[in-house]
C-alpha cells in the first residue's frame, strides 16, 4: 500500500482491545520476570550507592569503575528485559511510503531551478561570471592564511643538521664523549654540543656512535678518515620514517630500527639489509682530537632522515 | 472565578481522559504543532533483528566518548611548555616533561576518577571504531547500502574515516613515547608526498618536527573540529534512517512496502536505552579492570628515544603492517625522490580501500544492473559474489593488521623475525586469494541447504506409559518473532475494558496500557 | 705471571680481531650460524673509580664507589672453580678455557680467558650456561643449573688464567635515583627491551630478553659486559647512572605500577586491541544477540 500523500498519516487501527494477543507481554510468566527485573534494579541501585561511597572515600579506580559498571549494566539489563518481556510483544507493522513525488512535482522542481536559475545565468552572463570570479578569488585568497600562516617555508631546513666542523659529540647529559669511554661493542646517542637539550636539536641531530673495533675502520671508499679507532657515527634517524634506530646488535653488526624492522649493516656504511628502509643511514665524518674527544669533521654530507621530494 | 461544583474529580475530568500529561502535550501542540508528528514518531516501527544492534554499539560508544571526553578536556592542558613533574609517580619525579604529558599523568594519579575516565574514553574509542567496522560489514553483506540508502553509506564511510583519524589524534595528545613515535611517522608520511610534502609538513607542524604546535593543533582537531563533524554526520545518518525507515530481513508478513517490528515507544526506547546503559556498563567494566595506555610507564616523548614492540592502536594497525612488509621501493632521479615504500602503504593503499568503499554502491549498481529500490535485505549467503569480495577485502586488511605485530609474533612463538616478515609478505597475497573461492563455495553450499542459517527448533521426544514415542516441537523461545501472529498497525487507542472490581479512582473506566 | 698475562692478552686480542672480522661479515643471515664472540674489550675496567683496593701483591681486589662496588672473586675458590669448570664447561669451552676452534662439530665455542669474572658470573648465574641447546643461536635465560656460589667459583678459576675486568658488581640501590634511571632506560635500553621491559624478537633468531625479576647484580653485569648481541656500556655510563638504571629495572620494570587494572602483559596496543575487540565489541554483540530478535 503506497500513497503519495504529502502528510504521512500513518495507517493505524483506531482501537484495539486490551486483551488482544499483540498487547500481551512476551514472557510466559510475567510475574517471575518482573521479580528478576526488580532484583536487577535493586542490585543496580546498590552498585550506584557503592559508586558514590567509593568516590567519597577515594577508593581505588577499579572499585569505582566496577561499581559504575555494575550499576549501569544491571539497570541496562533490567530495562531491556522490561522492554523485551513485559511490554506489548507485537508484532506491529508500519507502511512504507514511496519517497518519490509525482512527475508533475518533479518537473516543477526542476523547472524552478533550471528555468529560473539557468535563465539568470543566460541573461546576465557578465554579472554571474564576475560574481563567480570574485568568489573564486576570495576562496583562493582564503586558503593562504588557512594554510600558509600555519608554519614557515621549509627552504633548506631539511638539508642540514646542527653538526658543524669541530662540533663536540656530547651525550644526553651534555658530557663530551671521550674515545676511552667506548668499549668495542658500545653504542651511545650523541648530539652536537648545545643541541642536546632542545627537542628540535634532538630530533634532527641525533647520532649514534658505535665502536666496532680498536683500529681505524673504513666503511666505504672515500670514508677512510671517518672511522677513527673503530668508532663510527651514523645518523639515528631511520631513512624509512624517521624513528630513532637505537637497536644495536653488536655481534650481528646490525642497527635495527624498532619501528618497522629495517636492518642496517654497520660495516658497509649502514646499508639496509632487510626491511622497508630505502637508503643507508648517513654517516657523520668524525675525528678524535688531541684530548681524546670525538668531534665532527663537518655536517652530514647528505640530508638525514626519510625521503622527501626535494631530496636529490 | 471558581465553579461552585468544582471538585478534585471534576478538575481532573476537565483535563481530559489523559490527565495532566495530556494537558501539557496540548499546550505544546498549541505552540509547536507537535501532536501529529509526535504521534507518527512514537509509532515508528523498528525491525528488531540482533544485527541491527551493531550500529547502536557505535552510536552509544560515541556518546560515552563525548561524556568522558568533556571530563578529560577540563583537566588536560594542550601545551608543549616544559614543566618539572612533581607528582606521585616516582620514576617521573623531577623530570622535565611537557604540560600535556604532566596533565595526563596527573589525570591518572591525582584527579579522583580521572584514571577511570581516561581508560573509559580510550576503551570506548576502540569499541567505537570496532563497532563501526562490524556494523559496516553487516550493512555491506546484507546489501543495505543499495538504493535508496547510498547516501547513508557514504556518510557512514566518512564517519569511519573520521573516527579513525580522531582516535589517532586523541591518543597522540598525552605526548608520551609511544604516541610521539606515531606522530614522527605521520610527519614523515606527510613529507613523502611528492611536490607539496615538505610544505604541508612544515605548515601542519609549524616548522620542522617536532616543533611546539602539533599538540595544541591536534587538540583543536580532536576536541572540536572532528567531533563536530562526527556529530553532524551522525545526526544526518540517523535522520536518513528515520526518514527512509530501517531495512528488514525477508520473512512472513514482511514486504518491500512495510516494516515489521516494535514501536518506538515504549518498547524500542526501553530496549535502546537499556542498551545504552549496557554499552556504558561494559565500557566501565573495561575501564575499571583492564589498564589501557599507561603513559606514565612510557614516559615523556623525546625525539631521540624509542621503544621496541610499539604498535599503533588497532584501527591504525593495517597501515603499520603495510609499512612493515612493503619492500623498499623508491624512485630517485632527476634531483627528486618519490618514496613509494611510504606512499603506497600509507597513502595510496588506504586511498584505494576507502575509495572502493565509497564507490561500491555505484559499482554494484553498474555490475548487477539493479536500479530498483530495496528495503528488504539479502541473506549474505544468497549473494555469493558480493559476500566473497567483502570477505576477501576483510581478509586482506586482517593480514595487514596481523603484519603490524611481526616482532611480537616472532617473540611469542620464538621464531626468527626475518621469517615472520617474509611469511607476512606471502600471506598478505595468498590468504585473500584463498578467501574468495572458499567463501564463494560456502555461500553456494548454504544456498542449496534448506534452512541454512535459520534458528532450529528442537524436538522433544517423550515416551508414553504404553511405550509409544511421541515427538513434539519444543516451546518457542519467548523472544522469537511470534510468526503465528499477523503484524498489525500500532493502535491509536487501547480500548476500554469493562470496569473491573478495582476501579480505584471511580472513573468507571480502566485504560490498560503497559 | 704478569708477563705471561700480557703476552696472552695481546695474542688473544690479535686473534680476536683477525677471526672476528670475517666472522662478522658472514654472521648476518639466519639460524644456527657461528657467532663471533668478541674477545677483545677495551676500557671495560676501572673508569674513574673512587675506591680501589689492592692486595699484598698489588693486584686489585675491588674497586668502585658509593654506587657500585666491584669485587674480585676470592682466590680460595679457584680450585673448586676448576673442578666445576672441568665438569660443566670444558667439553665446549676447552680444558684451558680458550675455546674450540672453528671447524668443530657445531661452530665456535668462544674462548673465556680474559673476559673477566663478571662475564662468567653473568652467563652462569642467569642460567644461560651451561647451554641447554648449544646449537641455538642465542642461549636463553633459564633456571640456573649452578648456584650463585658455584658460578663465582668458576669465575674465580677462569679469571685466574688471565685476570681481567670487570669484577662482580654489588650495586647500592639505596643511593640510586629511580627517576634518572627511568630516563636513561628510555634512551638506552627501551629500543631493544621495550619501554615496559618485556623483551622482544631481534633479527635472525636473536632476542632481547624480558627484564622482569632479574637480580640487581645481573643487571649491572649485563650493562657492563654487553653479553651476546647486547651492546657494551662502559665509560659512556657512570656507575651512578648504571645504579639508577638497575634500581629502575628491579623495581618499576619488574613490578610495574598498574593502577588501571590488569597490565595485559605490557604489550600495549596489541593486547589492548584484542581485548577491546573481543571483550568490548564481542560481548556487546552477544548482548545485542539477546536484545534483538532472531529469524525463525
Amino acid at each position: 500500500m503506497s500513497s503519495g500523500t504529502e502528510n504521512h498519516t500513518p495507517v493505524s487501527l483506531r482501537g484495539l482491545s486490551a486483551d488482544d494477543p499483540h498487547l500481551q507481554p512476551a514472557a510466559r510468566n510475567p510475574e517471575r520476570v518482573e521479580k528478576v527485573i526488580v532484583f536487577n534494579f535493586v542490585l543496580g541501585i546498590f552498585f550506584g550507592l557503592l559508586f558514590i561511597v567509593a568516590y567519597i572515600q577515594n577508593w581505588q579506580p577499579w572499585i569505582l569503575g566496577g561499581a559504575m559498571a555494575g550499576c549501569l549494566t544491571l539497570l541496562g539489563i533490567g530495562l531491556i528485559a522490561w522492554g523485551k518481556y513485559l511490554m506489548p510483544r507485537g508484532p506491529f507493522v508500519e507502511e512504507r511510503h514511496e519517497f518519490r513525488n509525482t512527475d508533475e512535482d518533479r518537473s516543477a522542481f526542476a523547472a524552478a531551478i533550471v528555468q529560473r536559475g539557468g535563465g539568470l545565468v543566460k541573461r546576465r552572463k557578465l554579472l554571474t561570471g564576475l560574481f563567480a570570479g570574485g568568489m573564486g578569488v576570495f576562496s583562493l585568497g582564503a586558503v593562504f592564511p588557512l594554510l600558509r600562516s600555519l608554519g614557515p617555508m621549509p627552504k633548506g631546513t631539511l638539508f642540514h643538521t646542527d653538526w658543524r666542523k669541530d662540533s663536540y659529540a656530547v651525550d644526553i647529559t651534555g658530557r663530551r664523549v671521550l674515545v676511552g669511554d667506548l668499549a668495542v661493542g658500545a653504542i651511545v646517542t650523541v648530539f652536537p654540543e648545545g643541541e642536546q637539550d632542545t627537542e628540535n636539536g634532538q630530533a634532527v641531530d641525533q647520532t649514534v656512535l658505535i665502536r666496532i673495533s680498536n683500529q681505524d675502520f673504513t666503511t666505504m671508499k672515500g670514508r677512510e678518515t671517518w672511522g677513527p679507532q673503530g668508532i663510527l657515527a651514523y645518523s639515528k634517524l631511520c631513512t624509512h620514517l624517521g624513528c630513532p634506530v637505537g637497536l644495536y646488535e653488536q655481534q650481528l653488526q646490525l642497527l635495527v630500527c624498532p619501528c618497522h624492522q629495517s636492518m642496517f649493516d654497520v660495516n658497509n656504511g649502514a646499508v639496509p639489509q632487510f626491511g622497508p628502509a630505502p637508503r643507508p643511514l648517513p654517516q657523520l665524518p668524525i675525528y678524535i682530537d688531541a684530548d681524546g674527544y670525538i668531534r665532527a669533521q663537518s655536517d652530514y654530507r647528505e640530508p638525514v632522515g626519510p625521503g622527501f621530494w626535494e631530496r636529490a | 472565578m471558581t465553579d461552585v461544583l468544582e471538585t478534585k474529580r471534576s478538575k481532573k475530568l476537565a483535563k481530559g481522559p489523559f490527565g495532566s500529561v495530556g494537558h501539557a502535550l496540548n499546550e505544546l501542540d498549541d505552540r509547536l504543532g507537535t501532536a501529529k508528528g509526535g504521534r507518527t514518531f512514537l509509532d515508528k516501527i523498528f525491525p528488531d533483528h540482533w544485527s541491527f544492534m551493531l550500529g547502536e554499539i557505535a552510536l552509544y560508544s560515541f556518546v560515552i566518548l563525548l561524556v568522558t571526553g568533556i571530563f578529560l578536556a577540563l583537566y588536560y592542558i594542550p601545551s608543549t611548555a616544559i614543566v618539572t613533574y612533581k607528582g606521585e609517580y616516582l620514576p617521573l619525579y623531577g623530570q622535565k616533561v611537557t604540560e600535556a604529558f604532566a596533565s595526563t599523568v596527573d589525570l591518572s594519579f591525582a584527579v579522583r576518577g580521572g584514571l577511570l575516565m581516561r581508560q573509559m574514553h580510550h576503551w570506548a574509542c576502540d569499541i567505537f571504531v570496532g563497532a563501526i567496522v562490524v556494523h559496516m560489514a553487516r550493512v555491506f553483506f546484507t546489501g543495505a547500502f543499495r538504493k535508496p540508502r547510498e547516501l547513508n553509506w557514504t556518510i557512514g564511510t566518512t564517519l569511519l574515516t573520521l573516527a579513525i583519524v580522531n582516535g589517532f589524534l586523541g591518543y597522540s595528545l598525552p605526548d608520551d613515547l609511544v604516541s610521539g613515535t606515531g606522530i614522527r611517522i605521520a610527519y614523515s608520511i606527510i613529507l613523502s608526498i611528492p611536490v607539496v610534502g615538505s610544505y604541508i609538513g612544515f605548515w601542519v607542524f609549524g616548522g620542522n618536527f617536532p616543533g611546539t604546535m602539533v599538540i595544541p593543533r591536534f587538540f583543536v582537531l580532536h576536541e572540536f573540529i572532528v567531533p563536530l563533524l562526527i556529530l553532524g554526520l551522525v545526526g544526518a545518518h540517523l535522520a536518513l534512517l528515520v526518514r527512509q525507515k530501517h531495512t528488514q530481513f525477508p520473512g512472513p508478513g514482511k514486504t518491500e512496502e512495510n516494516v515489521v517490528g516494535t514501536p518506538m515507544f515504549p518498547v524500542f526506547m526501553a530496549k535502546t536505552t537499556g542498551f545504552l546503559l549496557l554499552v556504558a556498563g561494559v565500557t566501565a567494566l573495561l575501564g575499571a579492570f583492564a589498564q589501557i595506555n599507561p603513559i606514565w610507564q612510557f614516559g615523556q616523548y623525546h625525539a631521540a628515544n624509542i621503544s621496541y614492540a610499539v604498535q599503533p592502536d588497532w584501527y591504525m594497525g593495517f597501515l603499520d603492517g603495510a609499512l612493515r612488509i612493503w619492500p623498499s621501493w623508491t624512485f630517485h632521479s632527476f634531483g627528486h625522490t618519490i618514496a613509494f615504500n611510504i606512499l603506497i602503504p600509507s597513502v595510496i593503499l588506504p586511498g584505494i580501500v576507502f575509495g572502493i568503499a565509497y564507490a561500491w554502491p555505484a559499482v554494484e549498481r553498474k555490475l548487477t544492473g539493479d536500479n530498483a529500490i530495496h528495503h528488504l535485505l539479502d541473506r549474505p549467503s544468497d549473494r555469493a559474489v558480493r559476500t566473497s569480495l567483502g570477505v576477501t577485502l576483510l581478509a586482506y586488511l586482517m593480514m595487514l593488521f596481523i603484519a603490524s605485530s611481526t616482532d611480537v609474533i616472532a617473540n611469542f612463538f620464538h621464531v626468527s623475525l626475518d621469517a615472520v616478515l617474509w611469511a607476512m609478505r606471502i600471506l598478505v597475497v595468498v590468504v585473500p586469494l584463498i578467501a574468495y573461492p572458499m567463501t564463494y563455495k560456502i555461500c553456494k553450499e548454504m544456498q542449496n541447504f534448506k534452512g541454512a542459517g535459520k534458528r532450529k527448533t528442537t524436538n522433544v521426544v517423550s515416551r508414553t506409559t504404553e511405550g509409544e514415542y511421541v515427538s513434539a516441537a519444543s516451546p518457542r523461545y519467548v523472544d522469537d518473532i511470534p510468526a503465528h501472529l499477523a503484524p498489525i498497525p500500532v493502535p491509536t487507542y487501547i480500548e476500554e475494558v469493562q470496569a473491573p472490581a478495582n476501579d480505584a479512582d471511580g472513573n468507571g473506566t480502566r485504560v490498560v496500557d503497559r | 705471571m704478569i708477563p705471561t698475562l700480557l703476552k696472552r692478552s695481546v695474542l688473544l686480542s690479535i686473534l680476536g680481531v683477525v677471526s672476528a672480522g670475517p666472522l662478522v661479515l658472514f654472521a648476518q643471515s639466519a639460524d644456527a650460524v657461528k657467532q663471533p664472540y668478541q674477545t677483545e674489550r677495551a676500557n671495560s675496567g676501572t673508569p674513574n673509580s673512587d675506591v680501589v683496593k689492592k692486595d699484598a701483591n698489588g693486584v686489585v681486589t675491588s674497586y668502585g664507589n658509593s654506587s657500585i662496588m666491584y669485587n674480585a672473586p676470592s682466590p680460595s675458590l679457584i680450585n673448586l672453580g676448576r673442578a666445576l669448570y672441568m665438569q660443566n664447561c670444558a667439553s665446549c669451552h676447552g680444558n684451558e678455557a680458550n675455546g674450540v676452534p672453528e671447524g668443530g662439530s657445531s661452530g665456535a665455542y668462544p674462548a673465556l680467558v680474559g673476559l673477566g669474572p663478571a662475564t662468567i658470573n653473568f652467563w652462569i648465574s642467569s642460567g644461560r650456561m651451561p647451554a641447554a641447546n648449544p646449537r641455538q643461536v642465542q642461549a636463553m635465560r633459564q633456571k640456573p643449573r649452578l648456584s650463585d656460589a658455584q658460578s663465582v667459583a668458576i669465575a674465580a678459576w677462569v679469571n685466574s688464567l688471565a685476570p681481567s675486568y670487570p669484577y662482580i658488581p654489588t650495586p647500592n640501590l639505596a643511593t640510586a635515583n629511580v627517576s634518572n634511571g627511568a630516563a636513561l632506560f628510555a634512551l638506552n635500553c627501551a629500543a631493544c627491551h621495550t619501554i615496559e621491559g618485556i623483551g622482544d624478537a631481534l633479527a635472525s633468531n636473536t632476542y632481547a630478553p624480558s627484564l622482569h625479576n632479574i637480580p640487581a647484580y645481573q643487571v649491572v653485569e649485563a650493562i657492563r659486559i654487553g653479553p651476546g648481541n647486547m651492546p657494551r656500556f662502559t665509560g659512556n655510563l657512570s656507575d651512578a647512572q648504571v645504579n639508577d638504571i638497575t634500581k629502575f629495572v628491579t623495581t618499576y620494570i619488574s613490578h610495574p605500577q598498574n593502577p588501571g587494572g590488569l597490565g595485559l602483559g605490557g604489550l600495549g596496543p596489541v593486547a589492548e586491541g584484542f581485548v577491546g575487540l573481543a571483550l568490548g565489541v564481542g560481548v556487546l554483540a552477544i548482548f545485542g544477540f539477546w536484545v534483538g530478535e532472531r529469524e525463525e
